[in-house]
């Protein structure tokens, strides 16, 4: 506590200075987040070339938001609600263009995944297993519309809390839990379909 | 319990705090021990996909942005210098055009076009059609004094 409170005091003084057109504190707040910023784009993005041009335009646009930032919300909760909110239109664009199906999966994929479907996934995972997971979840994700994807990988993802996606997303907790709920029985409907479908 | 009781409970099944309930009937219902086992491949695969390394910032990533920062700012001023230039182009462009339709558009008298309206009344046909008249009807007499003086002479010998 005693360490963070002359790191909390930093961050404010190069916010006002930022506020006032200063790059070079912008820069110092830029290292400080980058990490953070890096993660939630590449958790709701998954495309790892896209990352870095992503959160660069983010950081654009906080820079040219941070006159209006009026210290509410915590430094790191603006700019992750300035991060979402950037890769939220990208999905919703790549939407159109962009279709995945679970069935492009590779056929060890699914054998890998079949056979975890018969022994519950209590113990270790093999490295082959982890996969398949990785492949199939990354696959229902792509799947999902985009609002519930978005929500999906900042609590199971990013490990936020109920009340920390709210107040990214701006949303009472209780809509952020009926959504969770929504989007969880959906993407189980989405397996159904896939055994169906095979 | 009904098994779509248990799937509207996907929530505890997902935490893993299964009530008693719940796990009764799971041990009896195949369909739900199935949808059980789903939820927990999927909360795996989402562990899974968690624990993936994220992508870091490439080397000197916050010093190119401040520096790409800059260079915007500066080519913002310049775009503005020349949004401010060109539209003072344009007010300039219309004022002359609408100056041009003004003196198109005005009356054939008056500052802007009275002396090359002179000269235009006269060339009109109606000012050739009277003097036309006056000769063809008989009306020579009256138009002897606009002839040269050597030839008013020589009429003048004709008749004596």
């Amino acid at each position: 506590m005693a360490s963070s409170e002359p790191k909390v005091a930093q961050e404010v003084e190069w916010i006002g200075r930022a506020q006032r057109g200063d790059r070079d504190a912008f820069g110092l707040l830029v290292e400080r987040h980058q990490r953070r910023v890096f993660s939630v784009v590449y958790h709701l993005v998954r495309r790892r070339d896209e990352v870095e041009d992503l959160a660069q335009e983010i950081f654009f646009k906080a820079f040219r938001s941070i006159p209006s930032y009026n210290f509410q919300a915590s430094f790191a909760t603006w700019l992750s609600r300035i991060a979402v909110n950037h890769c939220y239109d990208y999905l919703r664009q790549q939407r159109s263009s962009r279709l995945s199906y679970y069935w492009e999966m590779s056929e060890e994929s699914v054998r890998n995944l079949e056979a975890q479907a018969e022994r519950p996934p209590a113990g270790g995972l093999t490295d082959e297993e982890q996969i398949a997971l990785r492949d199939f979840v990354s696959k229902l994700l792509d799947r999902a519309p985009t609002h519930e994807r978005v929500i999906l990988a900042l609590k199971e993802l990013e490990g936020y809390s109920v009340e920390e996606v709210a107040d990214i997303l701006k949303l009472k907790p209780n809509t952020v839990k009926v959504r969770l709920h929504r989007a969880r029985k959906r993407m189980l409907e989405d397996i159904k379909l896939w055994r169906q479908g095979r | 319990m009904r098994c779509k009781d248990v799937r509207d409970r996907i929530d505890e099944l997902w935490t893993g705090e299964v009530p008693a309930e719940t796990r009764a009937h799971l041990e009896k219902c195949s369909a739900c021990q199935e949808y059980a086992r789903d939820v927990g491949l999927v909360r795996a695969g989402f562990h899974a996909l968690a624990e993936e390394p994220v992508p870091e910032a490439s080397l000197g990533f916050a010093a190119r942005l401040v520096r790409q920062l800059g260079e915007a700012a500066e080519q913002g001023t310049r775009e503005e210098f020349l949004v401010h230039v060109g539209r003072r182009f344009v007010y300039v462009a219309s004022l002359l055009t609408l100056g041009l339709l003004l003196a198109l558009v005005l009356p054939s008298s008056g500052p802007v076009r009275g002396p090359a309206s002179a000269d235009l009344f006269l060339a009109q046909p109606e000012t050739v059609s009277v003097q036309s008249d006056s000769i063809v009807g008989g009306g020579w007499q009256e138009n002897q004094d606009l002839l040269p003086v050597d030839l008013n002479g020589q009429n003048g010998k004709g008749r004596q």
